[in-house]
């Protein structure tokens, strides 16, 4: 009965996949060394720096603290899940524009924390984009430039709808 | 390949058996933010991952005959959106408030919270000032323990390798004043140096007629301050009492720990978050 393997199915970036994983894989090792989704990184591996943040079933998670097994029946994003055929997603735009990007080894758990939270709220406040990437840790930028993109995403979103 | 099986009952009940069956060598998985961390530094070495981080019977916040219950698969997340919570255990909402960061608090479970036993599990003191108690199932059936019995030491849990937190029960209580509050090294994502619980009411005339407070983080295991609350029940808040209070607190909290070299820090800081947290109530 007891499996030391075991076989999972999920949905990531819309596509669905079946593997076998070994028991006590992390989300983030099968993402990474089986899927080939090297967008992902392992900063901390232990949920303190958000580098390995992804989307599950509409919530940021630590995918270091999530064992493989658990991504069973999931709808996985991953940062390679926000660009589409036609182009960037708003968030990467605002990203590169305002300069929320120095070594970029960060920027994929940012994008999907603030992915996360524009998914959950129309139109947040500072301090709720504060809030939401405070589990993601930046050496270089400082934050100020990356709450700002995040900022200006939702502005920009907000104006289309309004147009 | 990893020598470890991973197994995912079907129900409460299923887990039990398992537990039972496997005994020490089984970790049991909810939000797993505390397992993962002490697997991968090899904290922990168990042959089978027990994951129950989707039963169903352990989700669920609700009222059930004046008494609160929260399921012990509830993530932080929850407890935080919960409008119940927020009208009828408003210090128990406030922690989970900077709990961790948002990744974690959608994960992590209150029961992987308390069952942990970490001096400074953020839910643990709001869960003392509402005097809970713990549902355990277990091969021998269930039991209620109050929420004190389940750590015996940093770490240390009362509860047998076959038994399983599946809620908390708790008096309801819409205080007039409620508050959590931590001092960490940073505002998220910080490991509790202290905390403190706290619920007030007061009578017409001003004077405190009830109160409840615990302290966390900086004794063994999270306590209510009695003393301190028999102290501060039946005189009228003033910044005097206040600061009277936190002494009493911090001698009372001294009692306990002994004096450590953390101490020369601690007295001051333990006193002064004190008198923070209540300085809304004064008249």
């Amino acid at each position: 009965m007891d499996k030391e393997s075991v076989r999972i199915e999920f949905t990531v970036n819309n596509k669905e996949v079946a593997l076998d994983i070994p028991a006590d894989a992390t989300a983030l090792h099968v993402l990474r060394e089986m899927l080939s989704l090297t967008g992902t990184k392992e900063g901390c591996g232990i949920g303190e720096c958000g580098a390995c943040t992804i989307v599950v079933d509409g919530k940021a998670v630590n995918s270091c603290l999530m064992l493989g097994a658990q991504l069973d029946g999931r709808m996985v994003t991953t940062v390679e899940g926000l660009a589409t055929e036609s182009g960037l997603h708003p968030l990467q735009e605002k990203f590169m524009e305002g300069h929320a990007v120095q070594c970029g080894f960060c920027t994929p758990g940012l994008l999907m924390s603030s992915h996360a939270l524009l998914e959950e709220k129309e139109n947040p406040t500072r301090a709720e984009i504060e809030k939401a990437i405070a589990g993601n840790i930046c050496r270089c930028t400082g934050y100020q430039q990356v709450i700002t993109s995040i900022e200006t995403a939702v502005s920009e979103r907000l104006d289309g709808e309004n147009r | 390949m990893s020598k470890i099986a991973y197994i995912k009952p079907d129900s409460v009940g299923d887990a039990i058996e398992i537990l039972a069956d496997k005994g020490s060598s089984a970790a049991i998985i909810a939000g797993g933010t505390d397992v993962m961390v002490d697997l991968r530094s090899g904290e922990i070495t168990p042959e089978y991952l027990v994951d129950i981080s989707r039963l169903e019977e352990l989700k669920g916040i609700r009222m059930e005959n004046d008494e609160l219950v929260i399921g012990a698969g509830v993530t932080l997340s929850e407890i935080y959106n919960s409008d119940l919570l927020a009208e009828y255990a408003p210090a128990l909402k406030k922690s989970a408030y900077n709990f961790a960061s948002a990744q974690i608090r959608n994960i992590a479970t209150i029961g992987g919270n308390v069952a942990h036993c970490s001096p400074c599990g953020d839910t643990i003191p709001p869960l003392v000032i509402h005097e809970a108690e713990v549902l355990l199932s277990g091969k021998d059936g269930q039991k209620r323990i109050p929420i004190e019995q389940v750590a015996t030491g940093p770490y240390r849990s009362f509860l047998e390798p076959h038994e399983l937190i599946t809620a908390f029960v708790l008096k309801p209580r819409k205080a007039a004043f409620a508050d959590f509050k931590k001092i960490g090294r940073r505002k998220d994502l910080a490991i509790s140096r202290l905390s403190m619980a706290v619920m007030i009411d007061k009578s017409d005339d001003g004077t405190i007629s009830f109160m409840r407070f615990s302290l966390g983080a900086c004794t063994p295991t999270p306590h209510r301050m009695i003393p301190v609350e028999e102290f501060m029940v039946g005189k009228k808040p003033t910044e005097k009492l206040l600061f009277e209070g936190g002494r009493l607190l911090a001698e009372s909290m001294i009692e306990i720990t002994g004096r450590r070299p953390s101490i020369i820090y601690k007295e001051p800081a333990v006193q002064g978050l004190f008198v923070r947290m209540l300085h809304p109530v004064v008249n």
